[in-house]
């Protein structure tokens, strides 16, 4: 029986783990951009105030 | 394994044989070719060049149509061939080219097969009806909004669902880019960790996906708008999200082009980043924070508040910008560094004057580097600042900026990669070596000269896309400085300069791969493959202590620059 210990398969480091998980920096590029830019855009523009009438129509003439 | 020879080279059937992986090995680099893939690269850089030649044919005529002595085109015709442009040039040219490269850096360099060739196909396909469709709708004058189409311009639908097309093409490409590197990665084709090459190529596909699903979150509501079947398209949030289109493409350019500079340090010196750790860092910022700059485009307008603007512009606190920072030192610092350990060891700068000038790749890759670095990169930062901005919004001085980044930086960098493709992908030699040595440099200066020329005339405060700046016939006139006028010749010059050199490319690339004689190995390569620069015999003080000192170069100019133009705003704005 072989007594030596086993030797154990090489570790990869968690910052290489996540440097070459392409489908997770796919997600977080997509989340930050999507937060960030889209989405914190959308909400200052959906929250804008609506031309009032009188001006609308004036506009529109 | 099996061993077919046809012609003069020779295919050998993989040992997986059930997957029907047909390749060639390749005598000059050893790397395992796809033959499907091979075909499908080269589909793709054929239409690449096609779309380029579309987009400078119209690009000269709008040069002289700018020019007022001549003056050349009808307002119609003018912004009918600014739409023409824009698409060819920022949208079909680049994107064919880079998925012929994601094709590329996901097969060959990782010696591994095509996922779904047919499926390659298809989006091929898809990506050429776009072209045709969207090109054709433009030219019979009925899309002459520009490549913007801000909403309520209204172009005919067939436009934007060619658009569409294109963009869904171009998206499966992407897919099966990922597609093969997982394939890669479950039979162990490279080592532990993709190349710098294609981890860059990784970068442009991931902001890909995202520029792609910005345009179809766009273009299929306003393509339903053009067919009548919404009511209405909200202008600022039409902006908004198209940008996210619109500027974030072209960050899928600046990663392929930086990871092309990489792959030309390699080639033609042997050289590799100096610290790939810090690369691949500096790849990842890209991922999480370079489609923030989309912001750019909405600096003036009200609807969006500054907190919005200024973290967006600044690529969340100027992280992205970081990265180019790093780009910026540590390619360069690869050639130095790999010129030094082949014995160019004297004073700073004999790795520079000993490179491989001679090289039309190398010098292409050192022109689009100096030209992106100090026309392209120092305006974006300085024009994408909300106070500094208001001195060029919507000038020519835009454009201009752009024509440093994606046309002295990205277009230069594909033409430049190209000459070894043509042997490398398309086993042709190059015809016309000579022409091919000084193309660059010619398509530099003239590009130098018509990007300087436009961001001087827009800091003069010539409007962008505009018919005619002189206003004449109007009821409104403006005298611009005296000066515009020997700016607007130089751009003129410079225009044509640039347009010969792009002619002479794309006849020299046609010319070779239709009538090139054939490789038939090593001794035709007309291009240095280095081999891998030795180990450096001793270490001392920086490693490349040329780059150190061009940076900080750099960071003067820009630094000068900088300062001009917040002197500039407050001579603008004068403040009590």
């Amino acid at each position: 029986m072989d007594t030596k210990p086993k030797k154990s398969p090489e570790r990869v480091p968690f910052y290489r783990m996540i440097m070459d998980d392409f489908m997770l920096l796919l997600f977080l590029g997509t989340t930050i951009y999507v937060i960030f830019y889209l989405l914190w855009g959308v909400m200052e523009l959906s929250n804008l105030p609506a031309i009032p009438d009188e001006i609308k129509k004036s506009l529109l003439k | 394994m099996s061993n077919i020879i046809h012609g003069d080279i020779e295919y050998t059937e993989s040992p997986q044989e059930q997957t029907g992986f047909l390749h060639r090995v390749c005598d000059i680099t050893g790397f395992k070719v796809d033959l499907s893939s091979e075909k499908l690269i080269r589909a793709n850089a054929v239409a690449a060049v096609v779309s380029l030649l579309l987009a400078v044919t119209a690009a000269i005529l709008l040069v002289f149509t700018r020019y007022q002595p001549i003056h050349l085109l009808s307002a119609e015709w003018y912004y009918r061939l600014v739409t023409f442009h824009g698409l060819n040039a920022l949208i079909f040219w680049i994107i064919f080219f880079e998925i012929a490269g994601l094709y590329f850096g996901s097969t060959v360099i990782l010696n591994t097969r095509f996922c779904a060739p047919r499926l390659g196909w298809i989006s091929f396909g898809l990506m050429v009806l776009g072209l045709i469709i969207s090109n054709y709708i433009i030219l019979i004058g009925q899309a002459d909004v520009m490549l913007t189409s801000y909403t309520p311009l209204k172009a005919h639908p067939l436009y934007y669902l060619g658009i569409i097309l294109f963009a869904v093409g171009a998206l499966l490409g992407v897919v099966l880019f990922f597609g093969n590197l997982m394939i890669a990665r479950r039979e162990n084709t490279y080592g532990d960790s993709l190349p710098l090459f294609t981890y860059g190529l990784m970068t442009a596909a991931i902001i890909a996906v995202i520029t792609l699903a910005s345009g179809a979150l766009i273009y299929i509501p306003t393509f339903l708008w053009s067919l009548g079947l919404i009511d209405n398209i909200d202008p600022a949030m039409y902006k908004l999200i198209w940008w996210g289109l619109g500027h974030s493409s072209q960050q899928i350019n600046v990663a392929a082009m930086v990871s092309i500079w990489y792959m030309v340090s390699f080639l033609s010196v042997g050289g590799t980043s100096i610290n790939e750790k810090v690369s691949r860092t500096a790849f990842v910022l890209y991922i999480l924070f370079i489609c923030l700059a989309s912001a750019h485009h909405l600096l003036t307008d009200p609807g969006v508040s500054s907190a919005w603007k200024v973290w967006n512009t600044s690529y969340a606190m100027y992280l992205a910008v970081l990265a180019s920072m790093i780009h910026a030192f540590a390619v360069p610092s690869s050639y130095e560094s790999a010129q030094r350990r082949w014995g160019y060891n004297k004073g700073l700068f004999e790795w520079l004057s000993k490179a491989p000038w001679s090289n039309p790749a190398f010098s292409s890759t050192i022109l689009a580097i100096i030209g992106f670095g100090f026309i392209g990169g120092t305006t974006g930062v300085i024009f994408g600042m909300e106070q500094t901005n208001i001195i060029v919004h919507n000038t020519i001085a835009i454009p201009g900026h752009f024509k440093g980044t994606v046309v002295i930086g990205t277009t230069l960098t594909f033409m430049g990669i190209t000459y070894y493709l043509i042997p490398l992908i398309f086993r042709r030699k190059i015809i016309g070596m000579g022409w091919a040595r000084w193309q660059p440099w010619l398509f530099f200066i003239g590009l130098a000269l018509l990007s300087i020329s436009m961001i001087v005339l827009g800091q003069l405060g010539v409007p962008r896309r505009h018919w005619d700046s002189t206003f004449s016939g109007g009821p409104f006139t403006y005298n611009f400085n005296p000066a515009v006028d020997f700016f607007w010749t130089l751009m003129m010059l410079g225009g044509s300069i640039a347009f010969i050199s792009v002619i002479i490319w794309i006849v020299i690339v046609v010319v070779s791969v239709l009538w090139g004689p054939k490789m038939t190995g090593p001794k035709d390569m007309q291009l240095t493959i280095s081999p891998l620069a030795p180990p450096a015999k001793s270490h001392k003080g920086f490693e490349a202590p040329g780059t150190l000192v061009l940076t900080f170069v750099f960071l003067l100019v820009f630094l000068a620059l900088f300062f001009l133009n917040w002197k500039w705003l407050a001579a603008t704005w004068y403040v009590k």
